[in-house]
């Protein structure tokens, strides 16, 4: 799939993700965490499984996240994708 | 649930709260949204342009959730706007609490600290990471508005003496002239200076957000404490990673907020390991050389001196029909 716009999902809380996307020409990911010294490769690697899973293969990816488990970021990745697409 | 605060009720509670816990109720904001709990505003926050301010919660609902939940309402609904690199001022005390919530600390002076979410300064660094070049490098920040020979002549000159010299160009669009006009003035009117590169100071110098009062011309004593941040930044977090270690100006007999802004910058650069060389502006028909100068012949039609006080360029951009556009509002004259 395609990110046509720029979309966001998330809160600030305690133990979940922001997440923003927008179109772009590559792919970026970047990732800041509270935890990313301790979970930063699980972060980036969940992240990145989400987005393989839906092809995406150009955007700009940002995350800011608050020690949020995997199924939190995969939802909240997948919600902003959706978004995204219409 | 955070809420917008619309009604006279809601204004008068928010107005309450924040005035209780010490700081001022400041218009104008782009967003006013807060957290209702029995009918009573428990936490407020609002947005103005970039910039989050007036976020309070009440003392006996502090600890919990409720200042995330008011910051990502204004994060999330700014972003819809097309905002995406917001900033808070605060307490150095209260820096940690919004650290907690991915907030990146910027600069902290004494009372004040500046704090930003969404990696901006980074992204904006990395952007220009080709553009770094080794040695001692040297800097001018201008709006340019129009570009003139007073900047050709800081520029040329400031350019002799180091390495490399970056331009930063204001990209805060508060000026006669848009920002990709000037850029464009100040691209053609450099062209041929080799050791020079032009770039922009997107939020991160002189801009709305670290230096508002330059645009709002008032005796504001937040100016002071602002101009410190901004030079702050400067010298911390952008002269470093462009090996910068000279800042030019130009002396300054008009603008009463320009005069002080090179004022502080003799005071704080310096310490921090930046030398400040304030060069005499160039001086043509008798007075000297400056673009409100320019904008009020442009105003009074005044064209011919035009001609002595900016380069060959900037007056090919004036006369262009893309140019006449910007100055001459009024119509035909």
């Amino acid at each position: 799939m395609k990110i046509m716009k720029k979309v966001q999902a998330g809160t600030l809380q305690s133990s979940d993700l922001m997440v923003f996307l927008e179109p772009a020409e590559s792919l970026t990911v970047t990732i800041e965490s509270t935890v990313l010294k301790q979970f930063g490769e699980l972060i980036r690697a969940k992240v990145d499984e989400v987005l393989a899973k839906h092809g995406v293969e150009a955007g700009e990816v940002r995350i800011t996240d608050r020690g949020a488990l995997d199924y939190a970021i995969e939802a909240r990745l997948e919600t902003a994708l959706m978004r995204a697409e219409g | 649930m955070v809420t917008s605060l619309l009604s006279t009720d809601d204004l008068k509670q928010a107005q309450a709260l924040v005035a209780q816990s010490g700081l001022r109720f400041e218009l104008p904001y782009d967003d006013l949204v807060g957290v209702f709990e029995s009918g009573q505003l428990v936490a407020v926050g609002a947005r103005e342009g970039r910039v989050l301010k007036m976020l309070v919660v009440a003392p006996a609902h502090q600890g919990g959730t409720l200042l995330d939940e008011v910051v990502t309402e204004l994060v999330g609904r700014g972003y819809q706007e097309g905002i995406d690199s917001f900033f808070v001022f605060t307490s150095p005390a209260l820096a940690t609490s919004f650290e907690a919530l991915n907030f990146n600390l910027l600069v902290a002076s004494g009372k004040t600290a500046l704090l930003e979410y969404g990696d901006g300064l980074r992204r904006y660094l990395t952007r220009y990471g080709r553009q770094v070049f080794p040695g001692n490098n040297g800097a001018v920040v201008a709006n340019c508005n129009p570009f003139t020979m007073g900047h050709r002549y800081l520029v040329e000159e400031a350019a002799s003496s180091v390495d490399h010299l970056y331009l930063f160009v204001v990209r805060e669009e508060r000026s006669l002239f848009p920002f990709p006009a000037r850029l464009r003035m100040v691209q053609e009117g450099t062209a041929d200076l080799k050791n020079v590169t032009v770039l922009d100071t997107s939020w991160y110098a002189v801009s709305s957000v670290t230096f508002p009062t330059y645009f709002l011309k008032s005796d504001d004593p937040a100016g002071a404490i602002q101009m410190e941040l901004d030079l702050l930044l400067f010298a911390t977090r952008i002269a470093p990673f462009f090996h910068i270690a000279t800042r030019f100006i130009g002396s300054e007999p008009f603008s009463r907020t320009t005069a002080e802004y090179n004022r502080a910058m003799h005071r704080i650069l310096p310490p921090l390991g930046i030398a400040v060389r304030e060069l005499e502006r160039r001086s043509a028909v008798g007075a000297a050389v400056s673009a409100s100068r320019v904008r009020e012949m442009l105003m009074r039609g005044e064209l011919e001196g035009i001609a002595e006080l900016v380069p060959v360029s900037t007056l090919d951009f004036l006369l262009s029909s893309e140019g006449i556009k910007i100055w001459d509002k009024g119509g035909s004259k």
